[in-house]
């Protein structure tokens, strides 16, 4: 393609384009298109975990760096698919990947998108109820279900976070059913 | 800034608006009555402080002033040497209506504030001597992903393209990278626009006040648009 010029290609844009690029400034309604969510979610689970965690959820007092890095080079956890198919996944990191995606996803302008975040955090919920049957959680489990039956139904999400997203759900529903609890 | 650069910038959407107020006009006539609008007004002492807030904007301000220039200067003329008569001006400007070169002026206006902020963004964002990591990426980025798509009817380049591009490790690295290019791109709009504002509350009333404004036309283009 030819070099751009500024000036020339504008010089003769109608109002649309001019508009949309006027709004590029403002807080952003949504950094990439729906249909991206697939292949974001896919270069999700294979970023490297302590690459994010190094970022801005280290609380005060504590080096970014080393949040996470034990657990996860115990249970040699490199991606975040690692670690949500782990068969036994650190528990401490799964709630560190939590509170990151939480942060993420009550904070769009920090950058990940909150379809991404929110996946990740009921992914890690998940984790921890179907391999550790372990509670990382203190949503009540109408909130849980809710949340885990959104994130199960978003059709960018990859078969196998799909099936834990699922499995987390069924069992949360039926214990919910046994003692009686939301249902 | 200095006026006479902020003039030269804003030659173009001047033209416009005269070509469009005043229909009759030769193209070497508005380029004469231009020149001096600009070195008997503009340039003189004491016009900028008229265009002050309680004035209106900037903007509507010069336009209201060019068409007075305008419509003093050729009733100061000879009706025999008159490039053209008033009377007959003063019907083409109740005909063509004033709103439509209004406009076409505010409209060119948008081009150019929107070029010189994306001209800018460029020449920092590339600028070798002030080396940041990723600066020039992050315009190639913004260039890829929205000025392009926008201006020359390309394709956006695909998330998966991008990151292979630019080595993105992971998606908040991506996003990030396009946040920062926006603020960028942010800052130089305000500070192309707070060139003739002047202040920043003033900026930001600009900045809504184009943006309501390209809306609107925007969506009367869609409306007037033959159905497909």
């Amino acid at each position: 393609m030819a070099e751009f010029n500024s000036a020339t290609a504008l010089s003769v844009s109608g109002p649309g384009p001019l508009a949309e690029l006027l709004a590029a400034g403002e807080p952003p309604a949504g950094l990439w298109r729906p249909e991206e969510m697939a292949a974001i979610f896919r270069h999700q689970m294979a970023a490297a975990v302590l690459g994010d965690l190094g970022g801005a959820t280290a609380p005060a007092g504590q080096p970014p760096a080393e949040r996470g890095v034990p657990e996860a080079q115990a249970a040699r956890c490199e991606s975040y698919a690692d670690l949500l198919r782990h068969p036994n996944p650190p528990a401490r990191l799964l709630e560190l990947v939590k509170e990151f995606a939480k942060a993420n996803a009550d904070h769009p302008e920090n950058g990940l998108p909150k379809e991404i975040a929110a996946v990740l955090y009921y992914g890690c919920i998940a984790a921890a109820l179907v391999r550790l049957k372990a509670r990382i959680s203190k949503l009540s489990d109408a909130d849980l279900r809710r949340g885990l039956g959104w994130a199960v139904e978003q059709p960018w999400v990859d078969e196998e976070t799909r099936q834990l997203l699922g499995r987390a759900l069924v069992g949360i529903t039926r214990a919910g059913a046994r003692d009686g609890s939301g249902l | 800034m200095h006026l006479d650069s902020l003039i030269r910038r804003y030659w173009r959407p001047l033209r416009v608006f005269l070509a469009s107020t005043f229909p009759g006009l030769t193209e070497e006539q508005a380029e004469g009555l231009l020149q001096d609008f600009a070195e008997d007004k503009l340039l003189k002492a004491g016009w900028l402080q008229r265009a002050d807030r309680e004035r209106g904007l900037f903007r509507q301000f010069l336009k209201r002033s060019l068409r007075n220039f305008v419509l003093d200067r050729l009733s100061r003329v000879e009706v025999k040497n008159a490039p053209v008569s008033l009377e007959e001006l003063d019907g083409e400007l109740v005909e063509a209506g004033s709103e439509a070169g209004s406009e076409e002026f505010d409209l060119e206006w948008a081009r150019v504030v929107l070029a010189e902020t994306l001209r800018r963004m460029e020449a920092d964002c590339m600028d070798p001597a002030a080396y940041q990591p990723r600066r020039s990426q992050t315009w190639e980025l913004f260039r890829l992903r929205l000025v392009e798509p926008l201006f020359q009817n390309a394709a956006q380049t695909p998330y998966e393209r991008l990151i292979a591009r630019f080595g993105l490790k992971s998606p908040l690295e991506a996003s990030n990278m396009l946040l920062s290019a926006k603020r960028i791109f942010k800052g130089h709009l305000v500070q192309v626009i707070r060139e003739y504002t002047e202040q920043d509350d003033a900026a930001a009333e600009e900045i809504r006040r184009l943006e309501e404004f390209l809306a609107r036309l925007a969506k009367r283009s869609r409306t007037d648009a033959p159905p497909g």
